[in-house]
């Protein structure tokens, strides 16, 4: 089977409210907590949706657009930097699964 | 309030779905909010349904034309992984074909759906037929309380209230914190990240490969390789046209070695064993969730305060014992045990705590916390380094010496045995980890 990529896997997930531009984020990082107070940077490793990427200069960055509401990164992150909700179903982002 | 509901269920998975069904049952006034589109729209697992269950909820579902669940299980297997061979135990028995099923695999999106529908038509037959509702798209942002009891939760602008709530809400929590019954932050210690492809074949390939008749369905369990020396497993459930295929990792392990589950799922992909089971497939669709793994420290304080209960994932009912993961069966018994709970509670006319404990005392009286209680040892011990990389390589390199016939003098099966044993441990060592296996399981 082809090696998929995580945009190609994402690219199978059927996001809501994709027509609206913009959706209200459900998930707040505070990234200077992420960049300044944390070692381990787990975010970075464990989402599966890799919305938390680390750049060239070993900064943390946050989006949420790509979030598949699995919740891992609010267990993850032991520094208070994540404050997590479920998207709002109008105006949020979030996910609905054909299979689930 | 003289329209207040008897309960309000949060969650329309299987937990509040199965609360709900009881509920309509017996007549009772309730409204069942789920935030999801419909019931199962918001819902991952792996996922087996097991025991029987199912068919107290909804008798002989299986004569239902399009009843949810995929397939029956009747064919078992587990996997011991190294870098390129497997060692299986596998078990098929045509016992397992008997009604009702002891496992059905389940597609969340699909069987919640059908579910919901079943409530439904429960609901059309109850006094309340007007009067109950199953309202979906609609996030619970508050439970409301007044004077230390849940009398009734919002939703954006809107209040509703109730005489008792039960809590179905899934692992993310939020509303069980809310309330105090679980700490605001929960340590990844003890959960899990699951991910998952459904892997699409044309049926006949399906049901050739795996060896399936009918309705019949296999579950594999995976150990070894396959994590990356990351703790947890891999799993592969045969659904009607497809597999859904995937790992579940513990995120600390994760963490402490720098991978994605992404990229260890691919490095499962790539195994030549995997490689040869999975061919010709197409991923349509991958989906993620955090998972309880059965230790217990990670649950709620209590799963009952006054006017309200907590079901299912919401107080971690699930638990990896080794033999199956279960937390669907979990959640499906307690949503039962939470709505029989509020039923009695209204008989007493007494929504308190001194009442609702009753639900505290039938979980301990159920296999549920019999069973959680009974394999904290085994949950534990399936999460040692031993059995996700010791065992494994060990299974696979006796394997390799005792199936491979070289025309040379062969030595014996225990010589063969203390040879891999002394490669990837020692008698000792395996002793040790022999009787902790056999006391736990």
């Amino acid at each position: 089977m082809k090696k998929l990529s995580i945009a190609e896997r994402l690219g199978m997930v059927n996001y809501l409210n994709q027509s609206k531009t913009e959706a209200k984020p459900h998930i707040l990082v505070d990234t200077d907590i992420c960049n300044h107070t944390c070692d381990h940077k787990a975010t970075t490793y464990v989402c599966p949706a890799q919305c938390y990427t680390l750049d060239e200069v070993g900064k943390v960055h946050f989006q949420f657009e790509d979030c598949i509401e699995c919740g891992t990164c609010m267990y993850a992150c032991d520094k208070g930097a994540v404050t997590w909700n479920y998207p709002d179903p109008e105006i949020g982002r979030g996910v609905k699964w054909n299979f689930g | 309030m003289e329209d207040k509901f008897d309960c309000i269920v949060i969650g329309g998975g299987i937990a509040g779905l199965s609360a709900a069904m009881t509920l309509a049952r017996n007549d009772m006034k309730f409204l069942l909010i789920e935030r999801g589109e419909f019931s199962g729209a918001k819902n991952v697992s792996g996922g087996v349904l097991w025991g029987e269950g199912l068919s107290k909820l909804v008798p002989n579902y299986w004569e239902d034309e399009d009843a949810g669940f995929e397939r029956f299980i009747n064919h078992r297997r587990l996997t011991f992984m190294d870098g390129d061979s497997s060692f299986s135990i596998d078990f098929k028995s045509e016992s397992f074909n008997e009604k009702p099923y002891k496992g059905v695999i389940v597609l969340r999106a699909k069987f919640d759906n059908w579910l919901a529908e079943k409530v439904q038509e429960a609901i059309d037959q109850s006094k309340y037929s007007e009067e109950s509702f199953l309202a979906p798209n609609i996030l619970v942002e508050e439970v409301l309380m007044k004077d230390g009891k849940a009398v009734g939760i919002r939703a954006g602008e809107e209040e509703f209230f109730a005489d008792s709530i039960i809590l179905a809400e899934g692992v993310n929590n939020l509303l069980t914190r809310q309330v105090g019954l679980q700490d605001s932050y929960v340590p990844a210690d003890y959960l899990a990240v699951g991910v998952k492809e459904i892997i699409k074949y044309e049926q006949s390939v399906l049901e050739d490969r795996f060896q399936l008749n009918g309705l019949s369905g296999m579950s594999n369990e995976f150990i070894g390789t396959a994590t990356m020396g990351v703790e947890g497993g891999g799993f592969l459930y045969t659904n009607r046209d497809s597999i859904s295929f995937g790992l579940v990792l513990g995120m600390i392990s994760l963490r402490d070695a720098k991978l994605t589950p992404y990229d260890v799922l691919n490095h499962f992909k790539e195994h030549p064993v995997i490689q040869d089971i999975l061919r010709g497939g197409e991923v349509v669709e991958y989906s993620a969730h955090a998972v309880s793994t059965g230790e217990m420290k990670v649950m709620p304080k209590e799963v009952f305060t006054d006017g309200l209960l907590v079901a299912g994932e919401a107080a971690n009912l699930l638990m990896n014992s080794g033999k199956a993961i279960q937390g669907m069966d979990y959640a499906m018994h307690s949503g039962v045990l939470a709505a029989e709970t509020i039923i009695e509670a209204k008989d007493k006319g007494d929504f308190s705590k001194t009442t609702l404990k009753v639900y505290r005392d039938k979980l301990e009286n159920s296999f549920i916390l019999k069973d959680m209680k009974n394999f904290q040892d085994a949950v534990h011990f399936l999460h040692s380094p031993q059995m996700f990389e010791t065992v494994p390589s060990l299974v696979c390199d006796f394997g390799k010496q005792f199936f491979s016939i070289k025309n040379e003098p062969t030595p014996k099966t225990r010589e063969m045995l203390t040879k891999s044993i002394k490669k990837h441990s020692s008698y000792w060592e395996l002793i040790k980890l022999g009787i902790k296996g056999a006391k736990s399981l």
